[in-house]
C-alpha cells in the first residue's frame, strides 16, 4: 500500500463511514428479526457502553483483569527472556529441551487450569499462574530462536577482543535477539489478555470475563456487549502501545534492512 | 497494515537441518530426548511420594488414561472437539483467505476497514465464549463459530500482509505479460502469500484449541474440555490430572502434524531460502 | 593512543615477535578429513608490515584464523613475545573480511570502538576518549555518534580498523579487507593502513589474494599456494617507508616481483 495516498482527512471519513455502515448492518439484521430477539440494537449497547464507562463496577473488573494479565505477561517475560538466552546460546541445552519447549508451546494451559484451582483456588494467584504459564512459551521459543542466530562475524568479533562472558551477554546475546524477543513480548501480550479473561469466564476469578459470564446470566446483553466492546479497546490500545515501543526500540534493525 | 504482522520465528521443527557432519542420528536422538526422560522419571519419584491429595502419583494418572482410553470415554470427548477445532479452524481459513486475497489486492478498501479488522483482532476471543454460546444455545454449531471468529483475524491479516508483501517485480511481470487476472490470482499472488497465509493459520491454531477449551469448559455436556471440567467438580483428581496431560498430547501432536504439512507444501519457499 | 616513538619500532626492527612453526591444519576427520595447511613457518619482526599472498580458497582465512587464536591448529605452535598461545591474546587484533556484519549494528561507531576496551575494564570516560582519538586517526574524527548502517562500505571498513587499533594490539591481522570496496576507495584505504602503521608503529599482517596489493603495502611478501598449502616464497619488496599508488608501482622491482609471484603461483 504504497503508491496511492489519500489526504488522512479524508481517509478519516472513509474508516468513519465504514464503521457506521457496519452499525447499520448491525442494526438492519435486527431489525429484520433473523436473529434471536435478545441481541440488543445499536441504540442499546452505545448506551450500555457509556453507560458502563463511568461504572465503578466495570473499572473495577477491568483493573482486576489488566492485573492479572500484565503480572503474569511480565513474569513470562522475565523468565522467558533469560532462559531463553541461555538456552539458545548453549547448542547442548538447545538441542536437549527441544521438545520440552515444543510440548510446552503448543501445551493449551487453560487445560490445566483446573488443577491449577486444585492446587491455588480460584483466585486471583491462580489466574496469574496460569497466564504466566501460557505466556511463557512465546516469549521462550523466540528468545531461543534470537539468542542461536548469532552473526559469525559477531562471534568471531567478540572471541578476539576477548569479551567477558557477562558483557557478551547484555551488550551483545541480548540486543541480537532484541527483535526476536520484542516479538514474543508482544504475541503473549495478547496471549495474557486472552487468557486472563478465558480464566474469568470459566472460573469464579473476578474480571471482565466474570463480568461478561454474569452479564450474559441475567440477560443483561446490552451491557455484556458493552463489556466485550471494551475488551477490544484495551487489547488494540495494548498491541498499539507495544509495536510503537518497539519501532523505537529497533530502530537499528530497520534502517540496517532497507 | 504492518502493525499486526505476525513474523514470529519459525517453529524448530521448521528450520534448515543442522549442518552435515555433525554427531550421527543415534547421538542425536538421545540428545533431544535424554531430558524428556529425567523430567518423566522425576515427575514419577517425586508424584510417588505425594501426601497431597491434589497431586497424584504419575502413576496413577497414568493407569487412568490407560482405562478411559480404553473403554472410549476419552476418545467420545476428543472425536467432539477435534470435529469443532477443525471445523471451525477450515470455516475460518476459508473465508480468511478469501477476504485477505481481495482486500490485498484493493488497496483502498483494505485502508478503510483496517481499524475494523485490527479491533476484531484485539477482542480476547476467550470473551466470545459465553456470548455466543449464551445466544446460540448449547449446540456444536455455537462452538464452532466462535472458534471460527477467534481464528478468522490472525489468518486474514497474515493473509493481507502476505499479498501486500508479494514482490513488485514479480507483479510487473504479470503485468508485462499480461497474465489474466484470474490466473495472475490463482498462479502469482496466491503461492506468492502462501508462506504468510501459512503462518496466520499456525499462529491461529493455539488460539482455537484454547478457544475450543473454553467453549467446552464454560458450557457443555461432551468433550475434553467437559471431561477435564467434570472431573474436577468430581473431585476426580487423577482424571482431571490426566485430561490436562491429553490435551495437551493432542495439541502437540497437531501442531507437529501442521509443521510437518506445511514443510511439505512449501518445500520451495524453504529450498530457496527466500526466508 | 599515544603512538610508540618512531625510533623504537626502528631499533626494535629485527626482533622476533611473532615465531610460526610446523603449522598444520585442516577440517574434518577421518576419511573425510581436508588437509588445507600443512607445515607451515612464519617469522614476524616487530614493526614489520607482511602481506601473505595466495589464491582463492587456498587457506588464508584459515591461517589468519588459526593465528587470531579462533582455531586451533592440528599441530605446530603459535607464539607471541616468546610466549606460546592458545587461544585469543591481548596483543593481536583482527580485521575480518566480514567487515560490515563484524561491527554490531546496535551500537554507534563510537561504542563499536569502544567496545574491546570495556571488555578491558577501561572506565567509560577513557574508552570513550581513546575511542574517539581513533575514529580520528582514520579520518572519522566526529562521525562516532553514527551507525555503522549509516556508512559507506569504506567508511565502515575505516571503524573496523579503529576498532583494531584501540584494543592497542602490538599486531594487527587483516583478512583481505579491502576485497569488497570500489577501486579508489580501495587506494585511500591503502595509503591509511601504511599512514597508520608508520604512526603507531604497529606490526601488521595482511592476508589478500591481489598480489599488486601485497606489493605495494609490504616489506616481506609471502606467497602460500599448493593443496594442502605451505610457503612456496617470500620477497623482500625493498620499498622503503614511503610508497604512492603511482611511482611505487611504476618501480621495475615492483614489475619484477610480480612477475615472479605471478609465475610461481602458474605453476600450481
Ligand atoms: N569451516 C570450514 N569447514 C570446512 N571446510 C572449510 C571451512 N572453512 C573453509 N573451508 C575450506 O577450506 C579451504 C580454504 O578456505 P579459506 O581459508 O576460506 O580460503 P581463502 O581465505 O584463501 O579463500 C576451502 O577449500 C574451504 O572450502
Ligand atoms: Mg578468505
Amino acid at each position: 500500500m504504497k503508491e496511492t495516498t489519500t489526504s488522512p482527512r479524508l481517509l478519516l471519513a472513509q474508516r468513519v463511514a465504514a464503521i457506521l455502515i457496519l452499525l447499520g448492518i448491525w442494526w438492519l439484521v435486527i431489525a429484520s428479526g433473523a436473529v434471536p430477539s435478545m441481541l440488543p440494537g445499536v441504540s442499546q449497547i452505545l448506551a450500555a457502553i457509556g453507560k458502563a464507562f463511568v461504572s465503578a463496577a466495570f473499572w473495577g473488573a477491568l483493573g482486576k483483569t489488566l492485573l492479572a494479565a500484565l503480572s503474569g505477561w511480565a513474569i513470562a517475560a522475565v523468565v522467558g527472556v533469560v532462559a531463553g538466552l541461555v538456552i539458545g546460546s548453549i547448542n547442548f541445552l538447545d538441542r536437549s529441551t527441544s521438545i520440552l519447549v515444543d510440548f510446552g508451546r503448543s501445551f493449551p494451559v487453560l487445560a490445566l487450569m483446573p488443577v491449577v484451582i486444585m492446587l491455588l483456588g480460584s483466585n486471583a494467584r491462580m489466574e496469574i499462574v496460569v497466564v504466566a504459564l501460557s505466556c511463557l512459551w512465546p516469549v521462550l521459543v523466540q528468545t531461543v530462536y534470537g539468542a542461536r542466530r548469532q552473526e559469525a562475524a559477531v562471534s568471531d568479533t567478540v572471541a578476539v577482543f576477548r569479551i567477558p562472558p557477562l558483557l557478551r551477554f547484555r551488550r551483545v546475546l541480548l540486543p541480537s535477539a532484541l527483535p526476536f524477543i520484542a516479538t514474543g513480548v508482544r504475541i503473549s501480550a495478547s496471549v495474557a489478555l486472552l487468557i486472563a479473561v478465558g480464566v474469568e469466564v470459566i472460573s469464579q476469578a473476578p474480571g471482565i470475563g466474570r463480568q461478561i459470564t454474569l452479564m450474559q446470566q441475567e440477560q443483561r446483553w446490552d451491557m455484556a456487549f458493552a463489556y466485550l466492546f471494551f475488551t477490544g479497546m484495551v487489547g488494540w490500545a495494548m498491541a498499539a502501545v507495544l509495536q510503537r515501543f518497539e519501532n523505537r526500540l529497533l530502530i537499528w534493525k530497520r534502517q540496517e534492512n532497507d | 497494515m504492518t502493525s499486526a504482522t505476525l513474523t514470529a520465528a519459525q517453529p524448530r521443527a521448521a528450520r534448515k537441518v543442522r549442518r552435515a557432519g555433525g554427531p550421527n542420528t543415534g547421538t542425536r536422538i538421545l540428545q533431544s530426548t535424554w531430558l524428556v526422560f529425567v523430567v518423566l522419571a522425576a515427575w514419577w519419584v517425586f508424584s510417588a511420594r505425594s501426601t497431597n491429595f491434589f497431586i497424584p502419583s504419575l502413576e496413577q494418572i497414568l493407569t487412568v488414561l490407560v482405562r478411559d482410553l480404553g473403554n472410549g470415554v476419552i476418545m467420545a470427548g476428543a472425536l467432539y472437539s477435534l470435529a469443532n477445532l477443525f471445523v471451525g479452524l477450515l470455516v475460518a481459513a476459508a473465508l480468511g483467505i478469501g477476504f485477505g486475497l481481495l482486500l490485498g489486492e484493493v488497496g483502498w478498501l483494505c485502508r478503510i476497514v483496517d481499524p475494523i479488522i485490527h479491533f476484531f483482532r484485539s477482542v480476547p476471543q476467550a470473551a466470545l465464549v459465553p456470548m455466543i454460546i449464551g445466544v446460540f444455545g448449547l449446540g456444536q454449531g455455537p462452538k464452532m463459530g466462535t472458534i471460527a471468529f477467534a481464528c478468522l483475524w490472525p489468518i486474514l491479516l497474515n493473509t493481507i500482509d502476505g499479498v501486500l508483501g508479494v514482490e513488485p517485480t514479480i507483479r510487473k511481470f504479470s503485468k508485462v505479460y499480461r497474465i489474466p487476472r484470474g490466473l495472475h490470482f490463482r498462479k502469482v499472488v496466491l503461492p506468492a502469500a502462501l508462506p504468510q497465509i501459512v503462518a496466520g493459520v499456525r499462529v491461529a491454531l493455539p488460539i482455537g484449541i484454547t478457544v475450543m477449551v473454553v467453549s467446552e469448559m464454560f458450557a457443555s455436556t461432551e468433550g475434553l474440555g467437559f471431561y477435564i471440567l467434570n472431573s474436577s467438580a468430581t473431585f476426580q483428581v487423577p482424571e482431571t490430572w490426566a485430561g490436562a496431560l491429553l490435551v495437551g498430547v493432542v495439541g502437540y501432536i497437531i501442531s507437529m502434524l501442521f509443521i510437518l504439512a506445511e514443510r511439505r507444501m512449501l518445500r520451495w519457499y524453504y529450498a530457496s531460502g527466500s526466508q | 593512543m599515544t603512538a610508540p616513538v618512531q625510533a623504537d619500532s626502528q631499533l626494535a626492527q629485527s626482533t622476533l615477535l611473532m615465531k610460526v612453526r610446523g603449522m598444520t591444519m585442516s577440517y574434518g576427520s577421518g576419511t573425510a578429513e581436508n588437509k588445507i595447511l600443512e607445515n607451515l613457518d612464519l617469522d614476524v619482526n616487530t614493526g614489520e608490515f607482511i602481506s601473505i599472498v595466495g589464491p582463492s580458497g587456498v587457506g588464508k582465512t584459515t591461517l589468519l584464523r588459526c593465528l587470531s587464536g579462533l582455531l586451533h591448529p592440528k599441530a605446530g605452535t603459535i607464539e607471541v613475545g616468546g610466549a606460546i598461545i592458545d587461544g585469543p591474546h591481548p596483543d593481536l587484533a583482527v580485521v575480518f573480511q566480514d567487515y560490515s556484519r563484524s561491527l554490531m549494528p546496535w551500537m554507534t561507531t563510537r561504542e563499536n570502538v569502544a567496545f574491546p576496551l570495556q571488555g578491558k575494564g577501561m572506565n567509560k570516560a577513557d574508552r570513550i576518549r581513546v575511542a574517539e582519538e581513533n575514529l580520528a586517526a582514520v579520518g572519522l574524527a566526529g562521525q562516532g555518534g553514527k551507525y555503522p548502517w549509516e556508512m559507506s562500505g569504506g567508511m565502515q571498513q575505516r571503524v573496523a580498523i579503529a576498532r583494531a587499533l584501540a584494543y592497542n594490539a602490538k599486531v594487527l591481522l587483516m583478512d583481505e579487507p579491502f576485497a569488497s570496496v570500489d577501486a579508489q576507495t580501495r587506494f585511500d584505504l591503502e595509503d591509511l593502513v601504511i599512514k597508520l602503521k608508520q604512526e603507531f608503529g604497529v606490526t601488521i599482517l595482511l592476508v589478500t589474494h591481489d598480489i599488486d596489493e601485497a606489493l605495494y603495502l609490504a616489506d616481506k611478501v609471502v606467497v602460500i599456494a599448493e593443496k594442502p598449502a605451505t610457503v612456496v616464497d617470500v620477497i623482500v619488496t625493498g620499498f622503503g617507508e614511503e610508497r604512492d599508488q603511482v611511482d611505487t608501482k611504476a618501480d621495475p622491482r615492483f614489475g619484477e616481483a610480480r612477475a615472479r609471484i605471478l609465475h610461481r603461483l602458474r605453476k600450481n
